[in-house]
């Protein structure tokens, strides 16, 4: 109960943030009047509703997608270093966009963003052959390093792509850092129902889950398919991590963040964690944004530099927490 | 006649080219605590966990109440047979409660929630164990004999006709052992519920079985009541091994003394 | 009579990486948007002028030569963690030391600190290698290569972080170069780059060698290492130091450029069939230079009009060498 509330004042301290905070300040009357009493010629309100709230539904929808997505992953690999952006998954999808974008020409943005979720899946699918998921007991050095590889493959081929097309700098950073700053161009509104989509997928399979981290032997005994519910997740983590990068790039370290915590206060029941997972990735999300436009304002800095800076050292602390054996 | 039961018939088991269990048709008795044994690498783990479908047979079936297993529906058959394999792993920091719950899994609907019915046979599943106290203890604080008795709380959760076991008494020092035993044989006399297990420990399963099916390098030994398998021919030609049998004098059952 | 055969093979094998070193060269200093002959190059060194010349003075001569130092320096600095930690992975680029050094350099610029780059990547290198021996250090038992490794991804994600947060404080330009040098860059390379990395380089090999016969011996184990006369802890620590300051002349000229570290030492050895830590470490030194060089050449001519930076040339080579290997490590453990 406790937690729940702690969450809840998190989560509405991250939104008044996002919305109150930036070049042009505006009052909790400003953000009122934004939504209830509109005036079309006051400038305050027009950033408001043209920038701000497209840049916390984006931030929501990404850093609960991410959290989420983190969660998943973790459960079902057993890995506490497993993140969508760590193992490469982020960069799949943000490499599958920017491909995209060099074969259409920029045509089509809505087709180019729902790249996001093939790329995403062969980048997963990847990882985990490649790291030997699948071979039974997670292999957290593995499978961080095969994704430490991908991500390092993926983004410098992103690199390449965007530098050749002679983009500006602000592309070439969302497409390999991840940021809010252009939220209100990005397809927030379809991505939110993949987003939805795949949640819904993660807690209708939340059980299998559960059963699965018990071992695959243990898992079968109880009645579960193992390869059903991977590739079940799977298609959870596809929708949830296409749908963050289609709205704010390739963002790391928050499903590396939030799924420890959100373990600790859902007690280690996944559809808890999940619920948790979102609130939590979604705060965190708009924090770092938040505090990425304060720091060294005027100059804003993108919400992926702000979660790296968080999570790296997060990134370590569970290293250190890890017994020796557990690593190989 | 219908078939009951978990039978086999010519059940042949083997890892690519080695057959380790060949032709074999065996039927386990039902509401009993059966007992399988043998030397290592007898290929004793492989056939209980045939029983179990974790791994399919070369050829021949596995059937329950006539049914073969490879054709019953995975949830459904979860419902009739539990297994514990050996060793399991627990994610780390998880509860005793919260593991225990895992084992309602093949009772819950896709959208169900927690149910009461849930929730009060997970807490009887405790209670035999008894570890109602330290239900909400991380796993990882508990002792060896009480790990293992929370993973058997697990699979009673799980609440199956058929109770499948793999060297549930590994790595348990004397006491948690017995304890754990003992366990499954009340759990068989209160439910009827049939217990198939591994052991290493000869004694020790002639103690709490009613049924023994002893395997040597060569297939089956022997089968049936503790009496006729245990005989020093059965060890000899089982694990090779020249031995005494004589009474039990606390139960009068075979007593097996090395030579 | 084996002797000789495995001397023939492995002098067969030197000759091999020196020649893809030279034609790495060639390629490099021929090859760009403007084509150069061999023979106008060789016209251009006898007689100091004609297009010969140019492109060796001014246009490539010093970007190659920058390469081949830094690859160089790179090379033998990831042979000596690979041989310490005994570990195909254990690398300064996989560990984070260059990430700590570009993160120096960048925090130099950006505070407008008046000191010289390679003092500066030292500085970063050295403050990286102390923190992931301090934070992967457990009581009571020796740190695993694996704790290390991954602690030191860690520091690289942190030392990245900073240098991009550090970055977008700067005015445009400065950033948009800066970005572009830490990804590795060997764009407009001048003498004065190619005098220092091959003037510290030549300095810490120097060093190195005199290490070289205890690094040997470390390799034996620690226990042998000491019966035969090793002062273990010192000549580790020396070890180290050498490495990341390696780490750092390369990353001073050329940023933190990835994965060559990480591949030129395998690489060597295989080509070179070596196994004393010596020859491993020269075998490296020129695997390291010819990847470097090679990278260089297809990440300015890849795209006409375009140049690329180095880092993501290598980084597009050197990722799928590092998920090979762990593939044959999952193939291995599924035996």
């Amino acid at each position: 109960m406790k937690a729940a509330i702690g969450l809840a004042l998190l989560f509405f301290v991250a939104i008044a943030l996002t919305l109150v905070v930036g070049v042009r300040d505006a009052g909790i009357a400003d953000i009122w009047n934004a939504f209830f009493a509109f005036d079309a010629n006051d400038p305050t309100h027009a950033v408001i509703r043209s920038v701000r709230v497209p840049r916390l539904v984006a931030g929501l929808v990404a850093g609960a997608g991410l959290g989420m997505a983190g969660t998943v992953m973790q459960a079902v690999t057993r890995n506490p270093l497993a993140d969508p952006g760590l193992l490469g998954v982020n960069a799949g999808a943000a490499f599958a966009v920017v491909v995209g974008a060099l074969l259409t020409g920029y045509s089509d943005s809505g087709m180019m963003a729902a790249l996001a979720f093939p790329g995403a899946a062969i980048a997963s699918i990847a990882v985990f052959l490649v790291g030997g998921a699948r071979s039974g007991a997670g292999s957290p050095i593995r499978l961080t390093l095969a994704g430490v590889a991908i991500n390092a493959l993926l983004l410098s081929l992103v690199s390449a792509i965007i530098l050749s097309r002679n983009e500006t700098l602000e592309i070439f950073r969302f497409w390999v850092t991840g940021s809010l700053a252009q939220a209100n161009t990005r397809p927030i509104e379809a991505m939110f129902v993949a987003l939805v989509l795949g949640a819904a997928i993660a807690a209708v399979i939340a059980p299998r889950i559960e059963a699965l981290a018990l071992g695959s032997s243990l898992a079968r005994g109880l009645g579960t398919k193992p390869g059903a519910v991977q590739l079940s997740a799977l298609l959870a983590i596809m929708l949830m991590t296409g749908a963050a990068v289609a709205v704010a790039g390739p963002i790391a370290f928050v499903g590396l963040v939030v799924p420890p915590l959100a373990r600790r206060i859902g007690r280690h029941v996944l559809r808890r964690e999940l619920a948790v997972s979102a609130v939590l990735g979604g705060a965190m999300i708009l924090l770092a944004d938040t505090a990425g436009r304060l720091v060294v304002a005027p100059v804003e800095i993108r919400v992926g530099i702000m979660t790296a800076l968080v999570g790296a050292p997060v990134f370590i602390f569970v290293v250190r927490r890890m017994k020796p054996g557990a690593l190989t | 006649m219908t078939e009951t039961g978990l039978t086999t018939t010519s059940l042949t088991l083997g890892y690519r080219e080695r057959v380790v269990i060949r032709e074999l048709s065996i039927a386990v008795p039902d509401q009993r605590v059966t007992s399988i044994l043998g030397p290592n690498g007898c290929g004793k783990s492989t056939f209980l966990k045939a029983l179990a479908r974790l791994i399919a047979p070369a050829s021949g079936q596995v059937r329950l109440s006539g049914d073969d297993i490879g054709k019953i529906d995975t949830r459904a058959l979860a419902r009739r047979l539990s297994i514990l394999p050996q060793s399991p792993k627990a994610p780390d920091g998880i509860t005793v409660s919260n593991l225990v719950r895992r084992g309602r899994t093949p009772w819950r609907g896709l959208l169900a929630p927690w149910s009461e019915e849930d929730a009060r046979i997970c807490r009887q599943a405790l209670e035999q164990v008894g570890l109602s106290e330290l239900a909400e203890r991380p796993i990882d604080e508990l002792s060896g004999g009480q790990r293992q008795r929370a993973w058997i709380a697990l699979v009673l959760a799980q609440n199956t006709p058929y109770l499948l076991l793999d060297e549930p008494t590994t790595w348990l020092d004397l006491t948690h052992q017995l304890e754990v035993l003992s366990l499954l044989q009340e759990r068989n006399r209160a439910h009827g519920t049939t217990v198939v297990a591994v052991l290493h420990d000869l004694n020790l399963a002639v103690r709490f079985s009613d049924h023994l099916i002893l395997f040597g390098a060569a297939g089956l030994v022997a089968q049936g009541a503790p009496e006729e398998v245990i005989t020093p021919d059965n060890l000899q030609a089982a694990f090779g091994l020249k031995a005494l049998v004589m009474a039990d004098p606390l139960t009068g059952r075979p007593m097996v003394v090395p030579h | 009579m084996s002797g000789v055969g495995s001397g023939k093979r492995i002098a067969g094998g030197w000759m091999l990486l020196g020649g893809l070193l030279v034609a790495a060269v060639l390629v490099s200093l021929t090859v760009g948007q403007i084509m150069i002959t061999p023979a106008e190059l060789l016209r251009g060194l006898m007689t100091g002028s004609g297009p010969g010349s140019l492109t060796l003075r001014v246009l490539r001569g010093p970007s190659t030569l920058t390469a081949i130092g830094a690859g160089a320096v790179l090379g033998a600095s990831g042979t000596i963690f690979q041989i310490l930690l005994r570990n195909p992975l254990a690398a300064p680029d996989v560990m984070g030391f260059m990430s700590g050094a570009g993160c120096a350099v960048v925090a130099g610029v950006a505070f407008g600190l008046l000191i010289p780059l390679p003092i500066l990547a030292a500085i970063g290198g050295l403050v990286a290698a102390v923190l992931v021996a301090g934070l992967a250090f457990h009581r009571g038992s020796r740190q695993s290569p694996l704790t290390l490794i991954l602690v030191g991804i860690g520091i690289g994600f942190f030392a990245s972080a900073v240098s991009s947060f550090l970055v977008i404080r700067m005015p445009p330009q400065e950033a948009a170069d800066a970005q572009r040098w830490l990804t590795g860059s060997l764009t407009a390379r001048n003498w004065g780059h190619v005098l220092q990395v091959f003037g510290l380089g030549a300095l810490l090999f120097v060093v190195l060698a005199l290490q070289v016969r205890a690094m040997a011996l470390l390799e034996l184990g620690d226990e042998l290492a000491a019966g035969l006369g090793a002062r273990v802890e010192r000549a580790r620590y020396g070890l180290i130091c050498t490495g990341v300051l390696l780490a750092a002349v390369g990353v001073a000229v050329a940023g933190p450029v990835p994965f060559v570290a990480m591949m030129a030492g395998p690489l060597g050895m295989r080509i070179a069939g070596v196994k004393h830590p010596a020859s491993r470490l020269t075998a490296a030194a020129v695997a390291g230079a010819t990847i470097t060089v090679l990278a260089e050449v297809i990440s300015r001519s890849a795209i006409p009009g375009l140049q690329l930076p180095v880092g993501v040339m290598t980084g597009i080579m050197g990722a799928p060498y590092l998920l090979w290997l762990l593939w044959k490590e999952v193939e291995a453990g599924e035996v």
